[in-house]
C-alpha cells in the first residue's frame, strides 16, 4: 500500500481519532449497504464546532489510529489552532481487523472531521476476512426443543411464563 | 417485578445442601429486588430518584450499579441509557448483574455446575447432570413452542433481548419512540451482565446493531439475531450446536 511520505508533524488529541471504523468494502452478508469510501479531501467541509464529538464511536478502544505523521495534500491558511488547513492521511496501521488509513480535515487550524478506511486496492488480500467484523445471514429455523435445558427469550411475565417453552421444560423435570 | 427463575444444580450433593444453595439465590435476589425495583417506594432506587439519597450514602451495590450503566453508555454509543426514559432506570443492567452474582455466590458455595434462568436471561457453569454441555435453546420469535437455534455451553452466559413478549418496551434513545427493525437480539459471552446489556442496546440500534454486534464478537461477545422481517445472522463463533 501506498506509503505516505511524512511531512507535517502534529499530534492530534486522542479521541477524535478513535473513530468508528467504516468498510469500505461492502460485505454481502451485511444488511445494511456499506457507506462508500469517504474521501475528506472531495467533501463539504463540516459546520464548526465539532473537533472531537463528531464521529467518536464511543466503543473502539482501539489505538490503532496512525500517529500524526502526515503528507498535506493542501495547505492553507496560517493555523488558528495550530494546524496548517487541509485534508490529512496517517500512515496505515495496522491492528487486529486489517490495515487502517485514517484522514483527517483542518479547518481554521482545527480538526473538523476524520474518517477511518481500509484499502480497497490489490492490498485488501491483505485483510482477513474474518477479521472484518459481520454477522452471517443464515435462514431462520423453527425447531423443535428437543433435549434442551433451558429457554433464553425476551423477558417472560409471570403469566407469560405459565405458557413457556421454559416452564414446560420446568415441569418436566419436578 | 414479577420475573421467574428457574434453577438447576447439577452437583452430586445431598438434597438439603443444594436446596440452601437454591435459597440462598433468592435471598440475593429478593435483596436485589428491594434495593432496585423501580416498582417499590421504599427500594433505593425509588429514593434515589426523588433525590431522597445523598450520595455519600449510596450502597456499594448501587454505586456498582450506577458506574457500570455509564461504562455502558458510553461503551454501547449511548444505545444504553438507564435514563433513556426520564428518571434513572438501571433495571435493563441489573436484571443480568444480579443473576451473575447469583452463580458467583454459588461458584463460592461449592457449585460447579448449574445454571439459572431469570426471565430469559440464564448464567450456566459446567455441565448438564448427563454430563455434557448445557443445551439452551433460543427462542423462535414467532413460534412460541419452538427454537430458532440450541446452543451447547459449560461456562457462560445467554441473554436475549426482544419484542415480541414486552413489545415496544426497547426505546430508541435518539428519538424517544419505540426502536424498530430487530425483533430479537441474542448475546453470548462470559458475563450476563454485559451480555444482557448488549443485547438491549443492539434492540434499540435497529438494524444497526447488527454490526455493532459483530465487533463484540472480537471481546468474546456472540451472537444470534432476527430482524423484523424475518431475516437471522449470527456470529461466527456461535456455539451452536449441530
Amino acid at each position: 500500500m501506498r506509503r505516505s511520505t511524512a511531512a507535517a508533524v502534529g499530534t492530534l488529541t486522542g479521541a477524535a481519532l478513535i473513530v468508528g471504523v467504516r468498510l469500505s468494502v461492502t460485505a454481502p452478508v451485511v444488511p445494511v449497504a456499506a457507506p462508500p469510501v469517504v474521501d475528506l479531501a472531495n467533501s463539504v467541509p463540516s459546520a464548526k464546532p465539532s473537533a472531537t464529538a463528531s464521529k467518536a464511536a464511543g466503543s473502539s478502544k482501539k489505538k490503532e489510529s496512525a500517529s500524526a505523521s502526515a503528507s498535506a495534500s493542501a495547505s492553507k491558511k496560517a493555523p488558528a489552532g495550530g494546524f496548517k488547513d487541509g485534508v490529512y492521511k496517517g500512515k496505515g496501521a495496522k491492528n487486529p481487523y486489517g490495515t487502517i488509513q485514517v484522514q483527517i480535515r483542518v479547518e481554521d487550524g482545527e480538526v473538523t472531521a476524520a474518517e477511518a478506511s481500509y484499502p480497497t486496492t490489490g492490498d485488501s488480500a491483505t485483510i482477513n476476512p474474518p477479521a472484518i467484523a459481520t454477522l452471517k445471514q443464515e435462514t431462520l429455523k423453527a425447531k423443535t426443543a428437543k433435549d434442551v435445558a433451558a429457554v433464553s427469550g425476551a423477558t417472560f411475565t409471570s403469566k407469560s411464563y405459565q405458557e413457556s417453552l421454559q416452564a414446560a421444560l420446568d415441569s418436566a423435570k419436578a | 417485578m414479577g420475573t421467574v427463575v428457574s434453577i438447576e444444580l447439577a452437583d452430586d450433593r445431598p438434597d438439603p445442601e443444594l436446596r440452601e444453595l437454591i435459597d440462598d439465590v433468592c435471598t440475593w435476589l429478593h435483596e436485589v429486588d428491594a434495593r432496585f425495583s423501580t416498582y417499590k417506594d421504599d427500594s433505593e432506587v425509588s429514593r434515589l430518584r426523588r433525590g431522597e439519597l445523598a450520595f455519600a450514602d449510596f450502597s456499594p451495590d448501587m454505586r456498582h450499579v450506577l458506574d457500570a450503566c455509564a461504562d455502558l453508555w458510553r461503551d454501547t454509543d449511548g444505545y444504553f441509557d438507564a435514563y433513556v426514559a426520564g428518571p434513572l432506570d438501571p433495571s435493563g443492567y441489573v436484571k443480568g448483574w444480579s443473576v451473575e452474582v447469583a452463580s458467583e455466590r454459588l461458584f463460592a458455595a461449592g457449585s460447579r455446575r448449574h445454571y439459572i434462568n431469570a426471565g430469559g436471561d440464564i448464567r450456566m457453569r459446567g455441565t448438564h447432570p448427563d454430563g455434557g454441555p448445557w443445551r439452551v435453546g433460543i427462542r423462535h420469535p414467532w413460534e412460541a413452542d419452538k427454537v430458532s437455534w440450541v446452543l451447547a455451553m459449560t461456562d457462560g452466559a445467554v441473554a436475549t433481548s426482544g419484542t415480541y413478549e414486552r413489545g415496544d418496551h426497547v426505546l430508541d434513545p435518539r428519538t424517544g419512540k419505540p426502536a424498530r427493525g430487530l425483533r430479537s437480539v441474542t448475546v453470548v459471552g462470559p458475563d450476563l451482565a454485559l451480555a444482557d446489556a448488549y443485547a438491549t442496546a443492539a434492540l434499540a440500534m435497529g438494524e444497526g446493531g447488527i454490526a455493532w454486534l459483530a465487533k463484540r464478537a472480537a471481546t468474546g461477545y456472540d451472537s444470534a439475531v432476527v430482524t423484523d422481517d424475518g431475516r437471522a445472522f449470527s456470529s461466527t463463533n456461535l456455539p451452536a450446536s449441530v
